[in-house]
């Protein structure tokens, strides 16, 4: 049994003289013990009402939470023992940096120097020693952030639910908070859940990233099976940076397979083999296909795509070309410079096993290879 | 078109000093990234290009003619906002028309509002009331309105702030070429650092009001100028350690969390003394096995980021760095003991009185 | 969160009502008094069935005031007049001082700016009276005293500071990188004024007025004092109905329900406005 559990929850918003807003649709989630878990969606997938409806800002319409086999959707916030740190921040202004991590201990009675001692443990952890004498608002927005960081994380809970935790964190800090929080959740066994638009974010902190859409779960996964396994196109296209090149193909069966088609520039043959039942019906059901190869796997200066260079741009650490093919958009990520300027023709490689392959309805019927 | 001069200008507010001594000219088709800190002054620069403040001293030139004093609406200037600042009460149409009923009168008003929202893809939604629009479209109008009047200069402050993530990265695509079709001069200002490096021809590192820096793309990433601008640029930022190198047996090496680690490549003038030592998490290579050069530390936690790999290592003395490792290199896992070393040609060494770069590693540039 | 047990639900229902009462009782009461005789009124005990008549509008409108001791004349109808002309005249006049001064406390910082702005709120804040004696001396001295123009100036200490104040956030609130890239796309500050600030201050300067005008409208010192008979609005006026032969209760009854009528008229369409306030679809919180 998981430490919290979702039972089809759902979530109407209705004011009047609009139409009802149904944010979260029959969700089931189940979240282990000292797991990690992201919420990531776009603004108004529901990631947020999801967030609130376990810390108890929000009601359920229907269904069920339970946090550590107590049923808790019923209780006042208060009663959950469930900490959270908010997008907003919500400092107390009057109170000092101190004060405002201390004041979560309250409730918990501690000698004053263990309450010290915890203060001071995080606020090194999250690197904001220097502040704690001073007020909320002298403080920069990025060290806010880290204040309620921080008087989350300093509290004995069940479980830590954390709004868009890093948002505003300064870009030189990040990485390593990252890694500071991640350890600090790991060694103590915490359970968290997070919210965030950010996927970079949700990979690097979490353990599994529960992809929404609509109020809907699209999927629920390690950030490596989202990546290689998609469930589905808006999964596959959502998540990965750059974005998945998707191609819009024409099936023709033949040669002990399928061959996936775009005009005359660009054919993939699918061995039969490689395909399981379901995948083979859908092919032979269905004229058009959408592929998909992530540009990572789109090899360039060798293969048989000839693709019109739109932009060519090295990051640093790696060159992100695009380039037009029959209409369409290819981008490839290399690790090393390149040297094509716009308007060049060079080759693309893409592979036939590095290919995902979505039917009609959007679902992923194959996956690319593993390697 | 016309070449955009700043010179020599400065700006406080108070006890601030928002702009000190910035001199640079953007040449008419270039695109040059004003890349810094939040507070660091880009967008006071912009604003005092665009005529909302008025620097304390200095000269702002657009094609030999200063524009100081003048009114916004004269200096022929376009402008982007970073929270789009589109008129609420007018359809996309009539926002993008703003620029030119103003200067063309009203013959080609149709056909260049067209042709300008074809180029940014937003011919469908010209009816719409800027509310009823995404953030997307909200900021490929607020570019039309900017460049439909042909400016001779382009100023874009964090255009691509609001947008979310998938779109920008498209516009990060889209927009140089987009940007070159207008041959204005443009300056376009953003907080993150791989959109400046995608983006601009040069980019102009400015801290604390200051012009740190100002060079292409690739020159500040692999040489730059001081320890602030290194740890600008790149995620996860640059790895630093306080070192004091020395010259030995097998030249300058240096202690680096308690491990000797040689650092002696090309032109080291001036590294021995108080320094920072930087290497970025790129460049580290994790290893189980002891050896020369290798740094003992423990993996704290692993958070993979962009099909990398992040390490978060602590080394004996405390302190911490990051390494950010290839997918296919084989990952240690969290609380293993591990040898961390990188190559000589890849540390930066930093005068940690000033700053600023000391020397040159032989650093031969990726292929 | 509705977790509100049914008790919690009935009590709110009846502390609502009893709130809803009080406050209601005695307008409902004035509306059924200007519908009675004085006699039928000052019945002791009340009665709440009665036999309606419009005897008290028609002397209202009529202009002739019958009471035990005679005719009457008195010029309601005119005072009626009066009080549109007066509030009209004073909230045109305002919006054309106060707009354009709430732009400039909004947009601009300057020396003593906030001191001004403050200084004009606080005219709200004195007793009118404070004002009234000198004013009504030199008010004699520049001949403005019972004439139109000299009420409706006077008007501005009521409705200038409430318009200053409240436009002056709508302006606030809009985004001024809005007005800039107005500017940026040729067009004189001016034009960004009229074009881009005021329609996106509509909402708030048509509330700022509609406010001032019920403000106007309810005075009643300065035009006490001010304004001789053929000037007077309705708040003032209604004193006629205090005569010799006593207080005509139910003839002052129906003025209030006609005075108030049009200010209630304009305080339930300006509630929507003041709610609705400035969406600016355009600008990223």
């Amino acid at each position: 049994m998981g430490m919290l559990e979702i039972r089809n929850v759902d979530k109407v918003y209705r004011s009047r003289g609009k139409p009802p807003v149904h944010a979260v649709r029959a969700l089931d989630m189940e979240v282990g013990k000292g797991e990690i878990v992201a919420l990531l969606g776009s603004s108004g997938c529901g990631k947020t009402s999801t967030l609130r409806m376990v810390a108890g800002f929000e009601s359920v319409t229907s269904g069920e939470i339970a946090l550590g086999a107590r049923q808790i959707h019923d209780l006042p916030p208060a009663r959950r023992k469930v900490a959270m740190a908010f997008e907003g921040y919500s400092l107390y202004p009057p109170l000092t940096v101190r004060e405002n991590i201390a004041f979560a201990l309250k409730a918990q009675q501690l000698t004053h120097s263990e309450v010290s001692r915890r203060v001071d443990a995080i606020a090194r952890l999250v690197e904001i020693e220097d502040t704690l004498d001073k007020y909320p608002r002298s403080i920069s927005g990025g060290q806010q952030q880290r204040v309620s960081l921080a008087r989350a994380l300093v509290r004995d809970a069940d479980l830590y639910l954390l709004d868009e935790p890093m948002g505003q964190l300064e870009p030189q800090l990040r990485a390593v908070l990252r890694g500071r929080i991640k350890g600090l959740l790991a060694e103590r066994g915490m359970t968290a859940i997070f919210v965030t638009h950010d996927q970079t974010e949700a990979s690097a902190l979490a353990d599994r990233i529960a992809v929404m859409e609509d109020g809907v779960l699209q999927q629920f996964a390690s950030e490596k099976e989202l990546k290689s396994r998609p469930a589905n196109l808006f999964v596959a296209s959502f998540i990965g940076e750059p974005p998945m090149n998707l191609l819009e193909t024409e099936v023709t069966a033949g040669d002990g397979g399928f061959q996936l088609s775009v005009g005359s520039d660009i054919t993939f043959h699918i061995p039969g083999g490689t395909l399981d039942q379901h995948a083979r019906r859908t092919l032979e059901q269905n004229k058009r296909v959408r592929v998909g190869i992530r540009p990572q796997k789109v090899a360039v200066g060798t293969g048989d795509v000839q693709v019109r260079v739109t932009s060519n741009q090295w990051l640093g650490d790696q060159s992100h070309v695009a380039g037009e093919c029959a209409g369409n958009l290819l981008i490839a990520v290399a690790a090393s410079r390149i040297a094509a300027r716009p308007g060049d023709v060079i080759p693309f490689a893409l592979e036939p096993r590095h290919l995902h392959i979505f039917g009609a309805d959007g679902v992923c019927i194959r996956h690319a290879e593993v390697v | 078109m016309a070449r955009l001069d700043i010179n020599a200008v400065g700006k406080s507010f108070g006890p601030v000093r928002c702009a000190d001594g910035l001199s640079f000219a953007v040449e008419p088709g270039e695109i040059v990234a004003v890349f810094g800190p939040s507070g660091s002054g880009k967008t006071m620069l912009l604003r005092m290009i665009a005529g909302m403040y008025e620097p304390d001293e200095g000269d702002i030139l657009v094609g030999g003619q200063s524009i100081v004093g003048a009114p916004p609406e004269r200096r022929g200037v376009g402008m982007a906002f970073q929270n789009f600042a589109l008129f609420p009460h007018m359809t996309a149409r009539n926002n993008i028309a703003s620029g030119l009923r103003a200067r063309a009168g009203n013959e080609d008003v149709a056909s260049r509002v067209k042709s300008i929202s074809k180029l940014l893809k937003i011919e469908h939604v010209l009816g719409h009331m800027p509310r009823e629009l995404s953030n997307g479209q909200k900021q490929r109008t607020a570019l039309a309105r900017a460049l439909i009047g042909n400016p001779d200069v382009l100023l874009l402050d964090d255009p691509l702030r609001n947008v979310d993530a998938k779109l920008r990265y498209e516009m990060r695509l889209e927009l140089p070429s987009l940007l070159r079709r207008s041959s204005a001069a443009v300056l376009y200002v953003t907080q993150d650092y791989r959109e400046a490096m995608a983006i601009a021809d040069r980019i102009a590192v400015l801290v604390g009001g200051r012009l740190v820096q100002l060079a292409r793309p690739e020159e500040v990433y692999a040489r730059p100028a001081s320890v602030a601008v290194a740890r600008l640029f790149g995620d996860p930022s640059i790895n630093l350690a306080e070192v004091e190198p020395q010259v030995g047996q097998g030249g300058l090496s240096a202690d680096v969390a308690g491990t000797r680690v040689r650092l002696d490549s090309g032109d080291r003038t001036g590294a021995q003394g108080p320094c920072w030592l930087g290497v970025r998490p790129d460049d580290l290579v994790v290893t189980r096995n002891a050896g020369d050069d290798a740094i003992p530390a423990r993996v704290v936690a692993i958070t993979p980021m962009h099909e990398r790999a992040v390490l978060l290592l602590r080394f004996a003395d405390g302190s911490e760095w990051l390494a950010a490792l290839a997918p296919d290199a084989p990952v240690a896992s969290a609380d293993d003991d591990v040898f961390v070393r990188f190559a000589p040609e890849s540390a930066l060494l930093f005068d940690r009185a000033t700053g600023l770069r000391v020397g040159q590693p032989d650093r031969r540039q990726a292929a | 969160m509705d977790h509100s047990s049914l008790a919690g639900r009935i009590f709110r229902g009846v502390a609502l009502a009893l709130v809803l009462v009080f406050f209601m009782f005695p307008i409902v009461w004035i509306f059924l008094m200007s519908f009675q005789s004085n006699e039928q009124i000052l019945r002791i005990p009340p009665h709440i069935l009665f036999e309606p008549t419009l005897t008290n509008y028609q002397a209202l409108i009529s202009g002739q005031l019958r009471t035990t001791a005679g005719n009457l004349e008195i010029s309601f109808m005119r005072n009626l007049v009066n009080s549109f002309v007066l509030s009209s005249a004073a909230v045109i006049m305002a919006l054309l001082l106060g707009v354009p001064a709430a732009y400039a406390f909004a947009r601009f910082k300057f020396r003593l700016g906030e001191s001004i702005a403050f200084t004009l709120l606080s005219f709200r804040f004195a007793p009118p009276l404070l004002v009234l004696l000198p004013l009504s001396l030199y008010y004699q001295q520049l001949g403005l005293s019972d004439t139109y123009f000299g009420i409706v100036w006077v008007y501005q200490l009521i409705a200038l500071p409430l318009i200053l104040w409240i436009v002056r956030g709508y302006f606030e609130d809009i985004s001024p990188d809005i007005e800039h890239a107005y500017r940026l796309a040729g067009h004189t500050w001016r034009e960004a004024f009229t074009r881009i600030a005021v329609p996106l201050a509509g909402p708030g300067i048509a509330a700022a007025g509609l406010l001032s005008f019920i403000f106007c409208w309810n005075n009643f010192v300065f035009a006490l004092i001010l304004a001789s008979a053929d000037k007077q609005p309705v708040t003032v006026g209604a004193l006629a109905f205090v005569t010799a032969s006593g207080i005509q209760y139910g003839q002052i009854a129906a003025a209030i329900v006609l005075s108030v009528t049009p200010t209630l008229l304009l305080a339930l369409y300006a509630q929507r406005y003041l709610v609705e306030g400035l969406s600016l679809g355009a600008v990223k919180g």
